[in-house]
């Protein structure tokens, strides 16, 4: 891959940026990256990460909380210049906040992966519920009856575990 | 005993062994991003805060027992070169080398699992296994996170999944990733091709050592972008298969270089490379890198057959600058290391041009 700028030497520095919520690529060779101030490492990604908190037009002066989070004591502002959250309980302080922010980073606002075993033991089987559900249906609408015979035992089975856990 | 035995012996398991697709696949990461409920992150909370974290990772060797053999480490009590050289093997990030007080790091003796503590997250578990070994690592960090789940209360949400620091680690909390050597694309002008086509399906390629550092030895790393809203088997699927049309691109790139029209001037660079490196009194690390990489595809090509195929997995470790000057157990100017890291590679290629000269 040859360097964008010089087109001479080979490219060796490739930087991915979000500039107003574009995404940008380039391909530079070491000398002409170094020239090119925005290439200092690290930076980027830094003011990557702080326009995605800039952004959202709904935390407007008006709009935006004074108050800082209960726990932590970090308001708004601080979480922008920090750009990270200061404790688990921001998420809940910030809550329309962080959902503007998370749907323009990952694209939604709902987690659908691991869950905690320990703590959150009857989240986890209410999924695993859910999941042998949807496959009950898909069984049962191709005919595959014995798999359906199955799948509804150990639904059977994990509902009875649910019973058995409290909260 | 040579200059370079020493180090080769402190070396990860990852570096000195073949993995699937070990040709083209240096390796596999997957790393997971974990907070305690009770303590503010790392970033917002107070010394005597850290501190408790601090001490209480201090029993996860203990609680890790099934996992394997884990020893924890204060990252103010270890010496600079020392933390240094867990960079370059990949085991810290380089912030977490630099800012020291209430981190720590735990490692496994074979060095292909490490958490960090109080980094931007509480914990970040790492695993890192030669080749292309996804699933297996996955399944790995998770077995160490259900361990370490039950000592440390996790910042977990029924919504946004398990919460982190910044935003773009929250729900899975996991970044899993590929390092890829592409010698033969690069050489056939087909990377940018390729790795453009790559974000478009949602991954994110670096160079060497992460964000905004430079790709040297045509050496690359392909992660998944976001973190929240799909499952962790689905992305990682997503990464395994995106990784495996990029595996077929290289070998038939490869293949196209070795038709003999085109045969001679890949040997040719090939042993031009293996030239510099077994005689060369002055290395760069980037010409080193550079050199190695050639001389890497010669091996796969089957133009050289006398060396180890690890050998620049092994060599792109032990050439950089904390490695380097751990062999000599003191600080050196970069021209000196200039020197020393000529030697190191002339003995590890051609041993008896080192006696002779
Ligand atoms: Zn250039
Ligand atoms: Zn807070």
């Amino acid at each position: 891959m040859l360097c964008e700028q010089c087109g001479k030497k080979q490219a060796s520095v490739h930087v991915t940026k979000i500039q107003n919520g574009q995404k940008i690529e380039r391909h530079l060779c070491k000398e002409c990256a170094q020239q090119s101030s925005e290439f200092s490492t690290g930076i980027d990604f830094q003011n990557m990460l702080s326009s995605f908190f800039e952004y959202p037009q709904t935390w407007g002066q008006k709009a935006r909380p004074k108050q800082g989070c209960p726990v932590c004591g970090s308001t708004l502002t601080d979480i922008q210049n920090r750009s990270q959250l200061g404790c688990s309980q921001c998420y809940t302080t910030f809550d329309s906040e962080v959902n503007t922010l998370l749907r323009r980073i990952h694209g939604t606002t709902e987690h659908v992966g691991k869950i905690p075993e320990s703590s959150h033991g009857r989240i986890r089987l209410e999924r695993q519920v859910q999941d042998l559900r949807e496959q009950l249906q898909q069984a049962i609408a191709e005919e595959q009856y014995e798999k359906a015979a199955e799948l509804r035992d150990q639904i059977r089975s994990l509902e009875g575990q649910l019973d058995g856990k409290e909260g | 005993m040579g200059i370079g035995d020493a180090i080769r012996r402190a070396l990860s398991s990852w570096t000195k062994k073949e993995g699937p697709h070990g040709d083209i696949v240096l390796g596999t990461r997957v790393r997971l991003a974990r907070n305690s409920k009770d303590v503010p992150f790392p970033g917002a909370s107070s010394k005597e805060q850290l501190q408790s974290v601090l001490d209480q990772a201090r029993s996860f060797p203990d609680v890790l027992k099934d996992e394997g053999s884990f020893v924890f480490y204060d990252m103010a009590e270890m010496d600079a070169l020392d933390r240094d050289m867990l960079v370059e093997k990949h085991l810290i990030s380089p912030n977490h080398a630099r800012h020291t007080f209430h981190r720590g790091v735990i490692l496994r003796s074979d060095e292909d699992i490490s958490i960090m503590v109080n980094e931007e997250d509480h914990l970040r578990i790492q695993v890192l296994f030669p080749g292309l070994q996804l699933q297996q690592a996955w399944k790995h960090a998770s077995r160490v996170d259900d361990c370490l789940e039950s000592k440390f209360g996790y910042a977990f949400d029924k919504e946004r999944g398990y919460l982190t620091a910044c935003p773009t680690n929250v729900g899975t909390g996991m970044r899993a990733s590929v390092m890829l050597h592409l010698p033969a694309l690069a050489r056939v002008n087909r990377l940018r091709e390729v790795l453009g086509t790559v974000s478009q399906f949602g991954l994110v390629v670096r160079g060497l050592y992460g964000e905004g550092s430079e790709s040297y030895g045509n050496i690359y790393q392909l992660s998944n972008q976001v973190t929240l809203g799909h499952r962790e088997e689905e992305m990682i699927e997503h990464l395994e298969r995106v990784t495996k049309q990029i595996i077929q691109s290289e070998r038939q790139a490869r293949e196209y270089l070795s038709q003999p029209e085109r045969r001679l001037a890949v040997e040719d660079t090939v042993y031009r490379a293996f030239g510099v490196l077994s005689f060369a009194r002055i290395l760069s690390t980037e010409e080193a890198m550079q050199l190695l990489s050639d001389v890497r595809l010669g091996m796969d090509l089957g133009f050289i057959h006398h060396l180890d195929k690890e050998i620049l997995k092994e060599l792109m470790v032990m050439i950089r600058a904390a490695h380097l000057q751990k062999i000599m157990g003191q600080n050196l100017p970069p021209e000196e290391r200039d020197k020393l890291r000529a030697s190191l590679v002339r003995e590890k290629l051609n041993p008896q041009a080192l006696k002779k000269s």
